[in-house]
């Protein structure tokens, strides 16, 4: 008996041990590492020094912060117009259908992602499909050229990072229910009113979902823009990824990491926020 | 549903899935750089089996796919227990620290983890990478199981222990088959992530342990290599099928 | 549940670490054709994990994050052998060992980033100059580095992902020595690069070769072997050497200090010093090979080619890269800004 109530207080206490261990510690960790200097023949000497944050504000670095910003914003937001009236309308859907076409969302979402990436390129190629067909089409005369562009950078971001915006969307559209919208026309709210006063709020948390779940990574995601970028136009993920493994100036990286957890609960703040508008909670993962 | 609706699902399904359509018209498609389409056959696909590299780094992003799936889904379901049956101090701070692990952005995770590793001088491999892997799983799981859990009648467990069974017996034979499928999925969940994990291998793997996407990142990194198409069709294939047995597990428990 | 706790320690018991007699090689990427290894393990059982890096920072610093273990065999350029020597993170080459010594070219012995070859072997060496489509630019406009500025080559233009290599070019068509330490240099330099980049469309080294015959790029740096295999798929691209001087460079195998196995690393290196197998390296990469034996029994279109072997007058207005210390440090700081395009 006392075995038992034993194993499971140890089960209970697995989780909580782990995340201490390789969420917390290691984020402390990066924090201290941020305020440390760093050292010709090892990687910190311990002293203390706010010289890290200082050459953040560097207009340099301010630059790729906010380039980096302004990308992912601009993905996020598209992901946001693109998965918005999909995840609607499949929430219309008869079940029978649901199934299936839930399915064939999820599947990309799925597949690795570097294959995802690599069939944008094979696509925007100088001798790709996209670039054949305008000049099969004859809009053309000679190759666009369509890689190693913001475009094609931003393009990637949303086609990986879609099917993340649409499965929270669609799980606060499947939860809507529909009396309040037809209660609402009931007492003659026109269309956009309801909209704007039932439906918005309602799928708020999805939202908030969505654009934290797109947000984030695409600050991250660097892969992406050594692919499709043409290693111009330094982003986060690239300064972060160069800091650590190839300038091997970990205290300046940590600093430039501390800011992104920064935003990172920023973000998390404003989905709470959104949740207690809408009065619940909406992300549960798939 | 109008037209207009039934079109604009279209698209976006047509997005989602070009390019992915026209690489594996490409796999199949002989001529090297694939600008003409002279010969058709499955040569690329013979030369991926013959690429011993390639056949090495997808056994062991299999094993850490194995692993890691299968401790985060144990660790994972017993924290989901825990928050769900019992309230305990710090019960809130550990939730958010169980929030903050799934959001951060996987850039943060590899970094963080790195530090750490070389701060306690754990050398870099299979081990770091395992540790890795398990720790952003982990939230997936816990999630997905505790929203099963939310609906569980903590009664039930009582009525076990009244009639005579432990703590342990009374999760274990009653809890646990209940949220079944959630913990399957959980489990499915985490192998793909673990699969699919570029970011976070890329900063705390060691030189002699290649993993599958990180081989993936360098081919395609070297250009338009055809191999690629090809193992890009064969990963899509077994996306589809991980989704199919994970969509008609949940449904049959369900 | 018990079963699944067996399957899951069998499962972890499984993931082990590098087997004894496993020689691990980092290369540069597109540098050793495939057969080479396979040849390799054949004929001695030994086998080879082999991965790849697209630049000399990029080594070092993985090196580096593994304290100087987990690779045997490295292939730093010059500069990076001289600095990594004078770290201490080269192991010597016990010269016993490597019988095909021999065969290699004195001229390309002795040099002073590693006096005697006490820690290096020399692997492939080239240049770096111009590569043009002349479907779309006129050779005669393109002579010397200064000539990447002109308006024609908007967005057109390739460059290494290498600070040094493009910063050669920035002090180079200044007139300063393309290893200056002196921090105006290095700026007025920097300046120079900055109103290039509206030309550069991307910064690759990892395969420039796949961009430049796909088409991606019509113009641009390449490197001596780069440029004969695009002329090979695509006959329309010449290679220029430029008038201010070309880069010489030269990439060197050595065995890093922590190497687990520096005794297979010289069995390895021994075979790659073979004249057969350093041929077969030559004529497949086509970068020129150090090995005088090897290149006597190169086929004579490839010997006499001036892209590879370059004629005695371009090597003396060529520069090699060496270690300029700290003042990296200089450079790494204008090589970000250029990169976040200020």
């Amino acid at each position: 008996m006392r075995l038992s109530e034993a194993m499971v207080t140890a089960g209970r206490g697995l989780l909580p041990v782990w995340l201490l261990l390789f969420t917390l510690v290691p984020l402390l960790m990066v924090l201290a590492v941020s305020l440390l200097t760093r050292d010709e023949t090892g990687f910190v000497t311990p002293v203390v020094t706010l010289e890290n944050y200082r050459r953040l504000f560097d207009p340099v670095y301010l630059k790729v912060f906010t380039d980096s910003m302004a990308m992912a914003a601009f993905a996020t937001l598209l992901c946001l117009g693109m998965a918005y009236p999909f995840a609607y309308l499949l929430s219309r859907i008869g079940s029978a259908w649901r199934g299936v076409l839930l399915t064939l969302v999820i599947v990309p979402f799925w597949t690795n992602s570097l294959i995802r990436i690599y069939a944008i390129r094979s696509l925007l190629a100088a001798k790709g499909a996209m670039n054949s067909l305008l000049l099969a089409l004859g809009l053309i005369d000679e190759p666009v050229r369509l890689l190693y562009t913001g475009w094609a950078v931003g393009l990637g971001l949303v086609y990986v990072l879609l099917p993340f915006m649409i499965l929270p969307l669609y799980s606060s559209f499947e939860k809507l229910d529909r009396r309040l919208i037809e209660a609402a026309a009931d007492l003659y709210a026109g269309r956009w009113a309801i909209f704007r006063h039932v439906i918005v709020p309602l799928t708020a948390p999805g939202i908030a979902a969505g654009c934290l779940l797109v947000f984030l990574p695409a600050l991250g995601l660097f892969y992406v823009t050594d692919v499709l970028g043409g290693a111009r136009n330094l982003m986060v993920g690239a300064l972060l990824k160069d800091q650590f493994l190839e300038a091997s100036d970990w205290p300046f990286g940590s600093a430039a990491s501390l800011i992104v957890i920064v935003w990172l609960f920023l973000m998390m703040g404003f989905y709470r926020r959104a949740q207690r508008w809408a009065g619940k909670g909406a992300l549960d993962d798939v | 549903m109008s037209r207009s609706g039934r079109v604009y699902l279209w698209g976006v399904f047509a997005f989602l899935y070009l390019p992915i359509v026209l690489l594996l018209a490409y796999s199949f498609n002989e001529s090297p750089y694939g600008s003409s389409w002279n010969r058709l056959g499955g040569e690329w696909y013979r030369r991926l089996a013959d690429d011993p590299l390639l056949i090495e780094a997808t056994l062991n992003s299999l094993k850490v796919a194995l692993l890691s799936a299968s401790l985060a889904t144990v660790i994972g379901t017993a924290g989901a227990v825990g928050f769900s049956l019992y309230s305990f101090r710090g019960q809130t701070f550990f939730h958010g620290l169980l929030m903050i692990t799934l959001m951060a952005p996987e850039i943060v995770m590899g970094v963080s983890l790195l530090v750490l590793f070389l701060a306690l001088r754990i050398p870099l491999g299979s081990g770091s990478l395992l540790v890795a892997h398990i720790t952003f799983c982990l939230p997936f799981v816990t999630v997905t199981v505790m929203s099963r859990l939310k609906d569980f009648d903590p009664r039930l467990i009582e009525s076990a222990r009244d009639l005579g069974a432990s703590e342990a017996q009374a999760i274990g034979h009653v809890l646990l088959p209940l949220a079944s499928p959630a913990i399957l999925a959980g489990w499915l969940l985490s192998f793909t992530l673990s699969l699919d994990d570029v970011v976070v291998s890329f900063f705390v793997t060691g030189p002699d342990f290649e993993v599958l996407p990180l081989r993936i990142y360098s081919m395609v990194r070297m250009g338009i290599k055809p191999e690629v198409n090809a193992l890009a069709t064969l990963l899509f294939g077994l996306s589809l099928v991980m989704v199919i047995l994970s969509q008609r597990l949940m449904a049959r428990k369900g | 549940m018990r079963a699944a706790m067996l399957w899951i320690w069998l499962l972890a018991s499984s993931i082990c670490q590098a087997e004894p007699g496993e020689i691990t090689f980092f290369n540069w990427s597109d540098y050793l054709p495939g057969e080479v290894l396979e040849r390799f393990t054949r004929e001695t059982g030994i086998r080879v994990r082999y991965s790849t890096y697209d630049s000399n920072e990029a080594m070092y610093a993985k090196l580096k994050l593994l304290s100087g273990k987990g690779y045997d065999l490295i292939v730093p350029s010059t500069y990076f052998i001289d600095r990594m020597r004078k770290e201490g993170l080269l192991h010597p080459l016990d010269r016993s060992q490597l019988p095909n010594f021999r065969f290699l070219d004195t001229r390309h012995l002795d040099k002073p980033f590693d006096p005697g070859n006490r820690y290096s072997v020399p692997y492939l060496w080239g240049t770096t100059g111009i590569a043009l489509d002349t479907r779309h630019f006129s050779p005669d406009q393109v002579k010397a580095w200064a000539d990447l500025w002109r308006p024609e080559f908007d967005g057109r233009l390739l460059l290494s992902n290498d600070v040094r290599e493009v910063f050669h070019i920035g002090l180079r068509v200044l007139g300063y020595p393309g290893n200056s330490t002196d921090p105006e240099q290095i700026r007025q330099a920097y300046e120079k690069l900055r109103s290039l980049m509206p030309n550069v469309r991307v910064f690759n080294s990892d395969a420039p070769l796949m961009l430049y015959v796909t088409g991606e790029v019509d113009a641009g740096m390449t490197w001596s072997g780069n440029a004969y295999r695009t002329q090979q798929e695509v006959p329309s691209f010449v290679f220029v050497y430029p008038r201010e001087g070309c880069g010489l460079w030269m990439d060197n195998l050595a065995i890093p200090s922590g190497a687990s196995n520096p005794d297979g690393a010289l069995l390895l290196i021994n075979f790659l010093l073979r004249p057969d197998i350093a041929r077969l390296i030559a004529e497949k990469t086509r970068y020129a090979s150090p090995n005088a034996e090897a290149v006597r029994q190169l086929p004579a279109e490839i010997r006499d080619n001036s892209v590879m072997y370059p004629p005695p007058e371009v090597l003396a207005n060529g520069e090699y890269s060496l270690d300029i210390g700290e003042a990296i440090t200089v450079y790494a700081k204008y090589w970000e800004r250029l990169k976040v395009g200020e």
